[in-house]
Formats: C-alpha cells, sequence, structure tokens
C-alpha cells in the first residue's frame, strides 16, 4: 500500500515533468536561450529544426531569404547602411547557415560547432575579387593601386602585408622606424630621407656636391640601404637603374 | 565498522565526484569537449547492460549467479553514472537534461546505501550462523538473534521499496531527454 503511493507520487511528477516539456521546451530541453532577435519563435522548436535532422537550413530561409540578406529584413524593411551593402551570403558556396551561426549561442559545445568565416566559403570569381566585399584604404598609397589586392596581402590576413620593403630599401638598424617618418602623411606612393635629423638637405647636398651629383631627393636610386659599400657599388657598377 | 562499512560508501560517492571533475576538467583543458556529448551513450549502454542483475534477479535470463551481476551491477552503474556526470558536465542548459542527472546521483547514492544494507545483512546473518554452530544458545537468545534479522532483511526490504521507484524517475527523465536530443539534434 505505502509503495504504491510512493510509486503514485512519483509517476504524477513524472507526468507533470513531461507535460512542462511541452508547455516550456525553451526552458526545459533548449540548450540554451535563443538570439534576442529570435525571442519570438522562442517556444517554436520546429520553426527551426527538423524531427530527427537537428537545424536545418531549409527552414532558416523561410523567413531569411538568401537575396535579401544584408539588403532587407525578414519582414521586408531596408535596412538603412551607412556604407554600401555588400553582397556576401549570396556569393557563398554553400548556402548551409547552420555551418556558420548557432540561435543557442550560450552552451560551449554550439560555441564549438560554428565555423569561422574563411574566403574559402565564397564562390571562385568573387573570391579573387578582393573589393567586392572590402573597400580600399583610404590612404594616397592604396587609392593610387589598381592591382591584384593579393600581390601584397593574403586572405589570411590583412596585416602584416605580404609586401617586402627590402628591395627598395632595406630597413634595418635606425632605419627600422615609423613609416611616417620617411612617407610623410602616410602617403606610401612617396617618401623623403629628410624626415630625420641625421639627414639634411644642405648636408647631403654638400657631401653629393663633390660627387657631381645634384638630384638629391631620390636616394634610393644609388642607397638601397644604409650600407655605404653597397651604394658605392651601385653608383660605380649599374649606374642608374630606376 | 567505520573502516570497512562506512569509509568505503562515502568514497564511491567521492571517487565518482572528483573523478567526474577530473575528466570534465581535461576535456576542457585539451579542448575536446565534444567527446563529452558521446560519454553520454557510452555511460547510457553501461547502466541499461547492468540492468542485467535486474534480469538475473527475476530469473528472465539464466546465465551468471545473482551475486556476479549483483557486482557487476554496481560496477557498470557506478561507471556509466560516471561518463554521464562527464556528459553533463557543469553546464545549466536544459532543466529536464539536469533533472535526468540529479534523479541519476540520487539513484546512485541509493544504490550506495542498499551494497552497505545489504554487506550489514549479509554479516549480521553470517555471525549468527557461526554463532549457531559454535554456540549452543538459549531459546530467548536465538529469538532476540532471529528477531535483529528480521529487522535487517526488513530494512533491506524498504530500501528495495524506495530504490525502484527512485530508478523509475531516474529512467523516465532519461529518456525523455534521450528522445529530445534524436528529435532535435541533427545526427551528421
Amino acid at each position: 500500500m505505502k509503495r504504491s503511493w510512493v510509486l503514485s507520487i512519483i509517476a504524477i511528477n513524472l507526468i507533470a515533468l513531461i507535460a512542462l516539456v511541452f508547455v516550456f521546451p525553451h526552458l526545459m530541453i533548449s540548450p540554451g536561450p535563443v538570439i534576442p532577435a529570435h525571442a519570438e519563435i522562442a517556444t517554436d522548436c520546429f520553426a527551426c529544426h527538423r524531427q530527427l535532422r537537428g537545424a536545418s537550413p531549409d527552414r532558416c530561409q523561410t523567413c531569411h531569404v538568401v537575396n535579401d540578406i544584408g539588403i532587407h529584413t525578414t519582414k521586408g524593411i531596408t535596412i538603412p547602411k551607412d556604407k554600401p551593402t555588400v553582397a556576401f551570403h549570396q556569393q557563398l558556396l554553400e548556402q548551409n547557415c547552420v555551418a556558420c551561426h548557432s540561435d543557442h549561442v550560450g552552451p560551449k559545445l554550439t560555441q564549438h560547432s560554428r565555423k569561422p568565416f574563411s574566403h574559402a566559403l565564397i564562390k571562385m570569381d568573387v573570391r579573387n575579387h578582393c573589393t567586392s566585399c572590402h573597400a580600399k584604404p583610404k590612404n594616397n598609397f592604396h587609392q593610387q593601386i589598381q592591382s591584384d589586392c593579393q600581390q601584397c596581402h593574403s586572405v589570411n590576413q590583412w596585416q602584416p602585408s605580404t609586401f617586402h620593403h627590402d628591395p627598395f630599401f632595406l630597413l634595418d638598424g635606425d632605419h627600422n622606424a615609423a613609416c611616417a617618418t620617411c612617407h610623410v602623411d602616410n602617403d606610401l606612393s612617396h617618401y623623403t630621407c629628410f624626415g630625420c635629423h641625421e639627414h639634411t638637405p644642405a648636408n647631403i647636398r654638400t657631401e653629393h656636391a663633390e660627387e657631381g651629383i645634384h638630384n638629391i631627393d631620390n636616394c634610393v636610386q644609388c642607397h638601397r640601404s644604409a650600407d655605404d659599400k653597397e651604394s658605392e657599388a651601385r653608383e660605380g657598377g649599374e649606374g642608374d637603374d630606376d | 565498522m567505520l573502516s570497512r562499512e562506512v569509509l568505503p560508501f562515502y568514497a564511491s560517492l567521492a571517487a565518482l565526484a572528483l573523478l567526474s571533475l577530473a575528466f570534465d576538467a581535461l576535456l576542457h583543458i585539451v579542448d575536446r569537449v565534444w567527446i563529452g556529448r558521446y560519454l553520454g551513450i557510452a555511460g547510457t549502454l553501461l547502466i541499461i547492460f547492468s540492468f542485467g542483475y535486474s534480469l538475473r534477479k527475476r530469473r528472465l535470463i539464466k546465465s551468471g549467479t545473482t551475486v556476479r551481476w549483483l557486482r557487476l551491477h554496481e560496477h557498470l552503474a557506478w561507471a556509466g553514472a560516471l561518463l554521464i556526470l562527464v556528459h553533463a558536465g557543469i553546464h545549466f542548459n536544459a532543466i529536464l537534461g539536469w533533472l535526468a542527472v540529479w534523479a541519476m546521483l540520487i539513484n546512485v547514492g541509493s544504490g550506495l546505501t542498499g551494497k552497505y544494507l545489504l554487506e550489514r545483512a549479509r554479516k549480521r546473518l553470517e555471525t549468527e550462523r557461526q554463532m549457531l554452530r559454535d554456540e549452543g544458545l538459549t531459546a530467548e537468545q536465538l529469538e532476540e538473534r532471529l528477531y535483529l534479522d528480521s529487522l535487517t532483511f526488513d530494512v533491506v526490504k524498504q530500501w528495495r521499496s524506495v530504490h525502484f521507484p527512485i530508478t523509475l524517475a531516474f529512467a523516465v527523465l532519461a529518456l525523455a531527454h534521450i528522445i529530445s536530443i534524436f528529435i532535435f539534434w541533427g545526427w551528421k
């Protein structure tokens, strides 16, 4: 008799708990709260999940039309932006939303299952056309460059660039200075060697006049490093090479 | 009694807690938290297999002795609980999963209590038999001993009536958790 009472109480509690699963699924079985923008569908698990299949990109795309992502909201309102909208999601090789996004952002497991952004996810023709997504830096140097960004930068990281300064001028010793010392106002298309106290137009002019050199503005024409012997060899052997 | 009966009881619980914390910490340190997800499956299988004892006791299976199945039940259920604790981790996510874990812990505590009670009953019975064999007892003494024995067995019997509903609660909650995972998880 006593045992049947215990069993009955436990059974009633279990039935109540199972009922709560259906009433409050976002608390009882969800691995964490959904993102605030999805608060409206927090109790409707099947808005995103398919039975036995997990979260499905098809269900995401019933609200998030791929062609509208970043341009219009799911309610059709145009998204105001300061900068021109970049067509990014539209250019992905595979429209698998859950490969990168998770609605339950709290648990470490769902954090780990998300892939970081990779340029390899983008279609080939867009992948090599950097300015379709990235704006050019606004400094003078980059504004005048028309060639492929990947000559100096990789898709793994923008900085440091793969550009090598050494063939133009070796930045060693005292010459390992801030860019603006030589490239005034960060204008990388021009340089001057008179940005530091060591080289002044007066002393350079005097020194070079003895050698019959009067153009003292384009130093790297002869000096590709601070090594005097190297520059003498250049003057004596190759002459002007620019 | 303290070193032979009480300490092993607490040592089993403490080892379960410490080992699960250590394994969980290890998975986090080596950044392999995902392994914990699958330890839940392994732990569940161990616990299911440990129920062989209940089947043997009810003569639904014939192989092996009941005592051997009892030892297997104790060890497999303990190991299964360890894997499931690592699987659960110290995360406060879904309530249903947490309820299942707490039901399992209560179940483990209940199981260890039963082991302790059964061991005491067995030892008492052994002592009584030995005394009956070696010493001549008066009827009054014998009655007293038998009365104590019956009390001991009553405690075990009462414990069984508690252990079963706890196990039932654990089984239902764990099953609900497993079904919800099967429904919502993407097995890819």
